[in-house]
């Protein structure tokens, strides 16, 4: 019998002709915890989909016990004993334990009394500490997680992948948490995990794979790895013939403070979060998933509410302020750029005209009572023209323009507010070279205009080619901060992975 | 009744004045680790003051006046009680505070006192600094607990500091500024004078009409003893950093009393001058160590911080020893030779740190 039990052979998975994953070579062996590491995008969430059937591959080829299989839904995976445990758990919160546990399997005629024996027979085998009557809705972080991987044993899965598992959870569940994975490992089953915290993988792991953009970069035993060694491994790309490919040589002085934000809490993403920005500077935000960037600045939009009790201050030039909603932070200066275009950043079907003028009237107290085209058309036409956006007219529908331009009208949409503090949540995500450099050039001529610029971004060379000053988040906190004359991209890896 | 409700309110819902938060050490107050990097030159028993005349180095050592010769230290004179507070006049007299209560003023270090000021209200006499016209300015940090007693003065919310002007030729002593919450340290710039008020972690501009105004606030130290730098503006100390468990507990009157009542003040949630002494110190939980790794954003019990002032009191840039270091509760800073000299109380270090170097950390 082979020792390995799942292997990914040229994996590729195309999203719109764009690589998620490429040409990736995975092998996972019997009883072993494996670590996936690597920052935002690179291919990490998709090669675990793949394996637990939510997605399928584009090429390349997957076996399981040696038989090649192409899992077309979680149900296929799991029957071929492949499960995973999400970061947003799959319970049926409004269930019971045991019902959870045997969701799926019910027979002809069910004994509640029955299935609570059952449930907690196996729930006792595993050794986990879980009530099988409690209702899942009810149970903390790492119980939910129990019960996901009792449900998952009981499945009799063989490889068990789980995606961030210890996010969410405290440092004594952290503990737990390693103890029950250690646990499944004796038991004969496979581990695959994603995880952001190196020293969980270091401590963790049996062997480590990293990939970067999507590509395979390197799988060792964990014990031939220390943390420089990861990092200069997620990070190590070459960027010589890039628009990323020159490094700053001067930064802008930083101005008055615009914004502190002290001690913000919302739970559970952002955590004691506290910061400043000044005038005349990009600051830029980098982190990995779950860093708490976007939510942060959600919350000093308006967009989000911090906690309702000792949930920190938002100060705008050293005044408290606490937005409930956008319109009185649009109204004090704020804009935020929204990192979803689609969803929050504009009304597909509405004009590029009528979408620049909409930002307008969101600034003016109480809206407008009679609209002007004419204006609308005004200040659609001055817009297209500094923005450069690309259309046949401003009455072309923002659906029909390019990814780029879309993106140039959501940034006219909050412009045209006039603002003193715009944070740009992912500028440039899903859009072309050409209209990345016009954006970028906009973010720089903003802060030369001595606006204060945050960028928020999960691209540490967009992050180091746009900032004066770069601030690192990790688990819901800016745990580091360093200027980007002495900024490189181990230094900052280091610190949001450590 | 409308104030009190929404005091109630805020208190209830930890906003306004009970907002429990503290500010990030961020933009010139971006922590790096050059006070613990610097060289330490002696290694004294009871630190408390420096000052220059710009040739010498003086430091108050306990009862001692040492001055600095080479990397050694000399004891120039010794008094009967300790020395709270020194500095250095432009004629060459050398100002001296003893244990809070009285201040003698010596034309040379040696000499008899010319002038002594014993004024019945002194108490806690913790900074002195050449003032306008041939007179000298001192802050009497509580009138209610000695220097040496700063952390009850803390924790009972003290508000009864001073700014004082000591006339050497008449011996007037004139009240510039009261009810200050700790003032700890002063310093003329311009025609204003900048003075430390610690326990509202900020600098206030003393104008002549006797205006105030909050030339840096918000602070997340605990700010002290001011010094002129020989290039323009200032060289200001910080002994401690607040932390939110400190914030919280200063809005928590009856625990604080409680424990102010109970525990032994080593072990009171309050900020110290230095930390990882004993098992019993108090830390802000499970935010210390990450797997086994100290963070460097775990808050500190105690820190080392001098901050660099423009002449307007805009802060440049800051040296720090951060919560895995040892050079902390800095209470005095000077700059001599192209050199900052601090006192680091925590570990009763006098540390030097060329300008040179910090420019080249800095940059690096």
């Amino acid at each position: 019998m082979s020792d390995i039990v799942l292997a990914l052979r040229h994996a590729t998975k195309l999203y719109a002709g764009v690589p998620a994953i490429e040409d990736v070579d995975f092998e996972l062996r019997r009883g072993e915890i494996h670590a996936l590491v690597g920052e935002n995008g690179a291919g990490k969430s998709t090669l675990t989909k793949v394996m637990a059937g939510v997605v399928g591959l584009t090429s390349g080829t997957m076996q399981v016990n040696g038989v090649t299989a192409a899992p077309r839904t979680p149900l296929e995976a799991r029957h071929l004993g492949v499960a995973m445990v999400f970061q947003e758990n799959s319970l049926v919160p409004t269930m019971t334990v045991a019902q959870n546990l045997f969701l799926g399997q019910e027979r002809f005629y069910n004994r509640l009394r029955g299935i609570y024996i059952a449930a907690q027979q196996f729930l006792q085998s595993l050794n986990f500490d879980v009530t099988p009557t409690a209702t899942v809705g009810l149970l903390g972080a790492a119980k939910k997680q129990m019960v996901e991987i009792a449900r998952a044993v009981l499945h009799d899965a063989k490889v068990i992948i789980f995606d961030e598992p210890t996010a969410t959870l405290t440092p004594e569940e952290k503990k737990y948490f390693f103890d029950l994975v250690r646990d499944l490992k004796r038991r004969g089953v496979s581990v695959v995990f994603i995880s952001h915290a190196l020293e969980e993988a270091l401590i963790l792991a049996d062997r480590i794979t990293i990939l970067r953009d999507g590509r395979h970069v390197v799988t060792d035993e964990a014990k031939n790895f220390d943390r420089a060694r990861i990092v200069q491994a997620m990070v190590g790309r070459d960027l010589s013939n890039t628009l990323y490919g020159t490094r700053k040589t001067s930064v802008r002085p930083p101005g008055a403070r615009v914004l502190t934000v002290q001690n913000l809490k919302l739970a559970p993403m952002v955590k004691n979060n506290s910061l400043s920005v000044f005038a005349g500077q990009i600051t830029g935000v980098f982190g990995l998933v779950g860093a708490g960037r976007t939510e942060t600045f959600k919350v000093v939009a308006g967009v989000l509410k911090r906690d309702f009790f000792h949930g920190g201050e938002v100060m705008l030039h050293g005044k408290p302020v606490r937005y409930r909603v956008p319109a009185p932070a649009v109204r004090a200066g704020i804009a935020y750029i929204t990192e979803d275009r689609k969803v929050e950043g504009f009304f597909e079907t509405m004009s590029v005209a009528r979408n620049i003028y909409l930002g307008l009237l969101a600034k003016l107290p109480g809206g407008r009572f009679f609209l002007s085209r004419r204006e609308a058309d005004k200040l659609g036409d001055s817009w297209v023209e500094k923005l450069k956006v690309r259309s046949t007219g401003n009455a072309m529908k923002v659906v029909e323009l390019s990814g780029g331009n879309q993106q140039k009208v959501v940034i006219a949409k909050s412009l045209v507010q006039e603002p003193e503090l715009i944070i740009f949540d992912e500028p440039t995500r899903g859009v072309d070279v050409g209209a990345i450099v016009e954006i970028h050039d906009l973010i720089q001529q903003l802060a030369d205009e001595g606006k204060a610029v945050v960028v928020i971004s999960s691209y540490l060379p967009e992050i180091m080619a746009l900032s004066d000053r770069i601030l690192v988040a990790r688990q819901g906190k800016v745990v580091e901060e360093f200027s980007a004359l002495e900024a490189t991209e181990e230094k900052i890896m280091y610190a949001a992975v450590h | 009744m409308i104030p009190a409700l929404k005091s109630f309110a805020d208190r209830f819902l930890g906003r306004g004045d009970a907002t429990i938060t503290v500010p990030s050490f961020d933009g010139a107050l971006k922590p790096n680790q050059i006070l613990e990097q610097a060289e330490t030159i002696t290694q004294l028993e009871a630190p408390e003051d420096l000052a220059t005349d710009g040739t010498s180095l003086y430091i108050a050592d306990g009862p001692a006046l040492l001055r600095l010769e080479g990397k050694g230290t000399t004891e120039v004179r010794r008094f009967d009680r300790a020395i709270s507070a020194l500095c250095c006049l432009p004629d060459g007299c050398l100002a001296v505070a003893l244990e809070g209560r009285e201040v003698r003023v010596f034309r040379t270090p040696s000499a008899e006192a010319t002038t002594i000021f014993s004024d019945a209200t002194f108490n806690a006499i913790n900074a002195l600094a050449p003032g306008p016209s041939g007179t000298l300015l001192a802050t009497d940090g509580s009138a209610t607990r000695p220097t040496s007693q700063w952390g009850h003065d803390l924790m009972e919310r003290g508000r009864s500091g001073r700014v004082l002007r000591l006339e050497l030729e008449s011996g007037r002593v004139t009240t510039l500024a009261s009810g200050l919450q700790y003032a700890f340290g002063v310093c003329m710039a311009g025609e204003a004078l900048l003075v430390s008020e610690s326990w509202r972690h900020r600098v206030l501009a003393l104008s002549a009409d006797g205006g105030r105004r909050a030339v840096l606030d918000h602070l997340p130290v605990y700010p002290s003893r001011l010094s002129s730098a020989p290039s323009g503006g200032f060289w200001l100390t910080a002994f401690a950093a607040r932390t939110l468990l400190v914030e919280f507990v200063l809005r928590e009157n009856a625990y604080r009393r409680r424990m102010m009542k109970e525990i032994d003040p080593e072990y009171w949630i309050a900020p110290k001058l230095r930390s990882g002494l004993s098992f019993l110190e108090p830390m802000q939980g499970a935010h210390i160590k990450t797997m086994g790794v100290v963070k460097p954003w775990a808050p500190p019990r105690s820190y080392g911080l001098v901050i660099r002032l423009s002449e307007a009191g805009v802060p440049l840039y800051a040296v720090h020893s951060r919560v895995d270091g040892l050079n902390h509760g800095i209470v005095a800073a000077v700059e001599m030779d192209g050199a900052l000299y601090a006192l680091a109380k925590g570990p009763r270090r006098l540390l030097r740190a060329p300008l040179g170097m910090i420019e080249k950390e800095l940059q690096a």
